[in-house]
């Protein structure tokens, strides 16, 4: 017995040995220590390092997409090719798009840089998540001043949407301004005219906004929202709605005092319960609630059947998002759209909240001259505007508008691309993503709140709402400064 | 067997008592019919899903059948086409736009001057057919499938190897001896699922990393060859439901204590090393998590993780995804009705009478 | 060879009975126990992944612990130290208590009502188990569809059979829980093939003496099959426990790891991922974790025990002692 059982153990091992050497072990490219670069006013060619051996090893340079837009089947073919594009005209540098699925990309980044291979690059990802990983991006103002690298080609707003108390964490890839989109057939069907789309007309306003809106809701029987027979259990089309963004991109509509920055300078006190905040936020509820115009939860379910999205299903009649929205298979819906600005607030301001992607640079990772390399590969002229034509962006650079708008005009024949472009100027500082402590816990906090206003049977009361809040912030924002 | 010198507990199975079992297994075999249906509806809108394209699934997603608007060129424009009643006789006119008081204007695409306005509710749309097969074949295409095929078969293959060969013997360990430390070792067993793995995920990564195993299929492989709770739980179940006299037959003939595990428990046991085997395979077939952490390049995935690409941040492929996943259940299908034979057997020999 | 060992017949079969074993105990070495006491360890820290793990005593603990008095007494959720920590554990039992019962009595008697030998029962089977065999992701993302209050199958069928509007399934947060329990009995003939497997198992010259002694189908059931049957009911009661209370996939995917809407689908082992991964919380998240260990070892414990009862085992040790 004994002989069998050892017999079956070596069978075991054998059977393990086989299932090793059968997968295709392919090891990451372990990274030789890199040696400092010497000419710090070099400019195009990549300062590649070579190791003291000089043995042609290439240096490994990976981007970890995952975090933000980039991992969908046909842009990881754009992106591969791309990648070879890079390597052919480069031979340090081998450069690799790293693609992990979105609902996995975070603990897979975490389990690398825990594991020592945090990937040389990140990206693209927005301003939301550059703020949750704060703490762990490098600061690339070293590398800029190196280089005297020329941000004057960027967009001004979209080089300091990156910057926190003088850390620059990653050159901006694009931006995605805000606007509305709106359903022409909805109109009609109101018979109401379509809005402006004139950014210097200043009737363009929030109240205005709300009047369209409650002219253009329709119930079933084709009642729209003034009318005494509106009929609020059976509305088959809605006048507004802006379901996609976060609540504090709702209230930086009204530019509260602190823009989209949820507390004080300082970071230490909670302001959600601001009065701008509380105004803001009661004009939605009442929108839902009260008005009928804009659709609650369940009716954005209803709209937005397991993510397709509350605008295409043709239920819906002003849209307000951003550019990331338009990707091509907006030229398939089944009705005649445009576009519209942002309405100014009762301020006489227009803010149009603006999201931005980039990419950034892990502090653990190795190789980090090659990464700065790349990234800035990644963001000359002509690299930048495909970037954004695989994720759907407006380029961050100044020089490519035009080959953009024109690239544009080719997909969207009949849309007014201006109010794109336009809307760039407005974008609200401190950006609506940005950096809080602890960002994830008080982002769930607000989201929380939005969500009771959004659904059915909960507090519909906006002060009441905010001030809850205001404390859950508040207990959070004392732990993390009982500790840092 | 019967039992002729003892007193029945049981009333003799009168003419009433067959009416009432018949009576049940009917009902009971109709709400087994009723329950398919229901079953099935979901699975049916999951097919018109997958042959829908982005558009259809936007705007008719009630329809089962996968259908768009018939249409007309009207002025360099295609308009959906309705069929419209004028005085009694039917015409076909295209929409040219929405009215207010839920009415739309019409154009007869023969004469687009003319425009006429009608209550939308009384005109019928009209459809054709369309049906999208080629989403399959997009699905298919869009990512190596067939790499992610070989890898998934690979860990199936292996990892299953191991794991029957693992589990197996563990399992026999735990119910057929009696040593002093057993129930407690099978509560640690136990025990190694209770705690949720989201947080042994980083220690576990950091280990592999260190002995070099990341983006290699050894991470889901060999751990496989170590038994692991659910299937030793489950073939330990079922070696306990096996009469020792079995076991003390074999003895007795001077079988040792492996040859009785193969010549006895295995035999008897099928049923169960057949489930614990299409188990295995239903989970590493469908498995994306572990090899998403632990496979680094995109050639090493499986087809589970392709899968999960198809679920981006802004675009969400329903139709690819719904299509992929239809042809992802066949195998596991097949491999289900052809292991009917096993469960199908009804008799069960028990070598062992009285 | 036997005679001459000096080891006594008893402990020559506890020591096979360890080799038998030993496949397991060496995973566990090697595999498992390491990053369990990892685990344990961050449970004591405040640990970000990003920068080594920060000893914090009993913090993280002290955290999910602290303000119960105050808050019952108040009843005045706010007062606890983490009333997210106890929503998610509100979420998770009652989806427990729904699930586990519905799906086990389910599950036992579909497998017997395709244990009969009736026309087609291959085809039967195959429509139940479907289910089980899709994708995680592709079956929570055709349930919200279905779910979906306008532009769903169900609740059309609700109206057209019932004549009640149909509720707002999962964005309702009185019916997002019990939504995902009817998405998990789609999939209850996964659990089949070990009720198939367990009732091959029961001898058919058992239900011959019983039909000769005038059985009928009822008794037939409670005395011969319900009884052979608890070993794996057994099992399926252990393990669908340990599952419950880990749901986890489908709500990430439906809810977009959110667990709306206003947290009514948070499930523990969601928030607990929310910690581990979004919030740079991993200490946390460990404790979370160690927390349900204890009270799923607890409440498995108690089955054990229980089972001593109510399980049957014909090859049971006992007149072996």
């Amino acid at each position: 017995m004994k002989r069998l059982i050892l017999i079956l153990n070596l069978v075991l091992i054998g059977a393990m040995a086989i299932g090793a050497c059968a997968t295709p072990t392919t090891e990451v490219a372990s990274p030789v220590a890199p040696v400092a670069t010497e000419a710090p006013a070099a400019t195009v060619p990549p300062a590649a390092t070579e190791p003291p051996a000089a043995t042609g090893e290439k240096v490994h340079v990976t981007i970890f997409v995952g975090l933000g837009t980039g991992t969908d089947p046909a842009q990881i073919d754009s992106e591969n090719a791309l990648a070879e594009k890079f390597n052919s005209t480069h031979d340090k540098i081998e450069l690799e798009f790293l693609i992990v699925p979105y609902d996995q990309a975070r603990e897979r980044l975490l389990a690398m840089i825990s594991g020592g291979t945090a990937p040389q690059l990140l990206g693209p990802m927005g301003i939301e998540t550059t703020a949750q990983f704060l703490d762990s991006l490098e600061d690339l103002t070293p590398y800029i001043q190196r280089d005297n690298y020329d941000t004057a080609d960027f967009y001004g707003p979209a080089v300091s949407l990156n910057t926190y108390e003088g850390k620059n964490i990653g050159l901006p890839l694009g931006l995605y301004p805000s606007y509305i989109f709106y359903n022409k057939n909805a109109f009609d069907a109101a018979g109401v005219d379509y809005p402006t789309q004139d950014y210097n007309d200043t009737t363009w306003t929030i109240d205005k906004l709300r009047e369209v809106a409650l002219l253009v809701t329709l119930d079933v029987n084709g009642n729209n929202a003034t009318s005494p027979d509106f009929d609020p259990t059976n509305i088959t089309q809605y006048g507004f709605d802006n379901s996609w963004d976060s609540l504090r991109g709702w209230e930086v509509l009204w530019a509260p005092a602190n823009m989209g920055r949820p507390t004080s300078a300082d970071y230490k006190t909670a302001i959600i319960n601001d009065p701008d905040w509380v105004t803001g936020l009661q004009w939605y509820s009442d929108a839902i609630w009260k008005n009928h115009f804009m659709p609650d939860s369940a009716a954005i379910s209803g709209l937005d059947p397991a993510n397709g999205d509350p605008f295409a299903v043709d239920g819906l009649a002003m849209w307000m998002s951003n550019s990331w929205y338009m990707s091509e298979s907006l030229n398939e819906l089944a009705f005649k759209w445009d576009l519209a600005p942002t309405p100014f607030n009762p301020k006489g301001e227009r803010i149009a909240q603006v999201d931005a992607d980039g990419f950034s640079m892990p502090k653990d990772a190795k190789n980090k001259d090659e990464a700065w390399e790349v990234m800035k590969w990644l963001l000359e002229p002509e690299n930048n505007l495909e970037l954004c034509r695989i994720y759907g962006c407006m380029p961050a650079r100044k020089s490519t508008e035009s080959a953009y708008k024109a690239s544009l005009a080719e997909i969207y024949p009949e849309i007014n691309l201006d109010v794109i472009f336009n809307a760039a100027t407005y974008l609200d500082v401190p950006n609506h993503e940005s950096w809080v402590p602890d960002f994830a816990t008080i982002n769930e906090a607000l989201s929380n709140a939005q969500s009771q206003i959004l659904t059915a049977d909960q507090d519909h009361d906006a002060k009441s709402v905010l001030d809850k809040t205001n404390v859950e912030v508040q207990k959070i924002l004392d732990a993390y400064w009982a500790t840092h | 067997m019967a039992a002729t010198n003892r007193t029945s507990p049981y009333r003799p199975l009168a003419l009433g008592n067959r009416a009432q079992e018949f009576l049940i297994k009917l009902s009971a075999n109709l709400l087994l019919a009723g329950g398919a249906v229901a079953i099935i509806i979901p699975f049916l809108f999951m097919l018109s899903l997958a042959l829908k394209d982005a558009t259809q699934i936007r705007s008719d997603p009630l329809s089962i059948i996968p259908r768009s608007p018939i249409t007309a060129e009207v002025n360099g424009e295609k308009l959906p086409l309705y069929e419209v009643a004028i005085d009694g006789t039917k015409h076909q006119m295209a929409l040219l736009k929405n009215a207010p008081g839920k009415k739309g204007v019409f154009v007869d695409p023969a004469d687009p001057d003319q425009t006429y306005t009608f209550l939308l509710a009384d005109q019928k749309p009209l459809y054709h057919i369309d049906i999208h097969l080629e989403n399959f074949r997009e699905a298919l295409t869009s990512q190596p499938f067939g790499k992610y095929f070989l890898n998934t078969m690979t860990i199936t293959f292996v990892g299953g190897f191991g794991m029957l060969l693992s589990c197996t013997f563990v399992a026999y360990g735990f119910s057929r001896f009696r040593a002093r430390w057993l129930d407690v070792l099978f509560l640690l067993l136990l025990s190694t699922i209770m705690l949720p793995s989201q947080v042994r995920l980083i220690p576990i990564y950091v280990l592999f990393q260190k002995i070099g195993w990341i983006d290699t299929l050894l991470p889901l492989i060999v751990p496989a060859f170590f038994a692991n709770a659910y299937d030793v739980f489950m073939l330990r179940q079922f070696f306990k439901t096996i009469p020792f006299e079995l076991d003390d037959a074999a003895k007795i003939d001077g079988a040792s204590s492996i040859q009785t595990m193969v010549y006895v428990m295995l035999p008897q046991a099928r049923p169960a090393i057949l489930a614990v085997a299409i188990f295995h395979f239903l989970y590493a077939w469908n498995d994306f998590y572990e090899p998403l952490i632990f496979l680094h390049s995109q050639k090493n995935w499986t087809m589970a993780v392709g899968l999960q690409t198809f679920n981006a941040l802004y675009a969400i492929n329903t139709h690819l995804i719904m299509a992929a996943s239809i042809v992802m259940i066949i195998p596991p299908i097949v491999l289900f009705f052809m292991a009917q034979k096993v469960f199908t057997q009804g008799v069960v020999f028990r070598g062992f009478k009285g | 060879m036997l005679k001459h060992s000096r080891l006594s017949l008893r402990q020559r079969e506890a020591l096979t009975g360890y080799l038998y074993i030993s496949p397991w105990i060496v995973g566990f070495l090697i595999f498992t126990i390491g990053p369990m006491f990892a685990s344990l360890y961050y449970s004591f820290t405040d640990y970000d992944i990003i920068s080594p793990p920060v000893w914090n005593n009993f913090a993280n603990y002290k955290k999910i612990f602290s303000g119960i008095f105050e808050a019952l007494i108040t009843h005045d959720s706010s007062k606890l130290g983490d009333p997210i920590f106890w929503q998610s554990l509100k979420v998770t039992l009652t989806y427990a208590v729904l699930a586990l019962p519905l799906g086990l009595i389910v599950g036992f008697f579909l497998a017997v009502l395709l244990n009969q030998k009736i026309p087609f029962v291959n085809l039967w089977r195959t429509i139940y188990f479907l289910p089980s065999v899709i994708a995680g992701v592709a079956v929570a993302l055709l349930w919200g569809r279905i779910f979906n209050p306008r532009v769903g199958i169900l609740n059309p069928i609700i109206e057209a059979v019932l004549h009640v509007k149909g509720p707002g399934w999962l964005a309702d947060p009185k019916w997002a829980v019990p939504s995902l329990v009817i998405m998990g009995l789609w999939g209850v003939g996964g659990g089949m093939i070990i009720y198939l497997a367990g009732l091959q198992g029961v001898p058919t010259d058992f239900y011959d003496a019983a039909k000769v002694d005038g059985a009928n189908l009822y008794q037939r059931f409670i005395h011969i099959t319900l009884p052979m049957m608890t070993p794996v009911i057994f099992y399926n009661l252990v393990l669908g426990m340990i599952g419950t209370f880990q749901y986890f996939t489908e709500v990430y995917v439906i809810t977009n790891g959110q667990g709306g809407p206003v947290r009514s689908t948070l499930f523990y082992n969601l928030y607990l991922y929310q910690n581990a991964f979004r919030y740079n919380h991993m200490g946390y998240a460990a404790t979370m974790a160690w927390i349900l260990f204890i009270i799923v070892l607890v409440l498995t414990l108690l089955v054990f025990r229980s089972s001593e009862v109510w399980v049957y085992y014909e090859g049971e040790l006992r007149g072996r002692e």
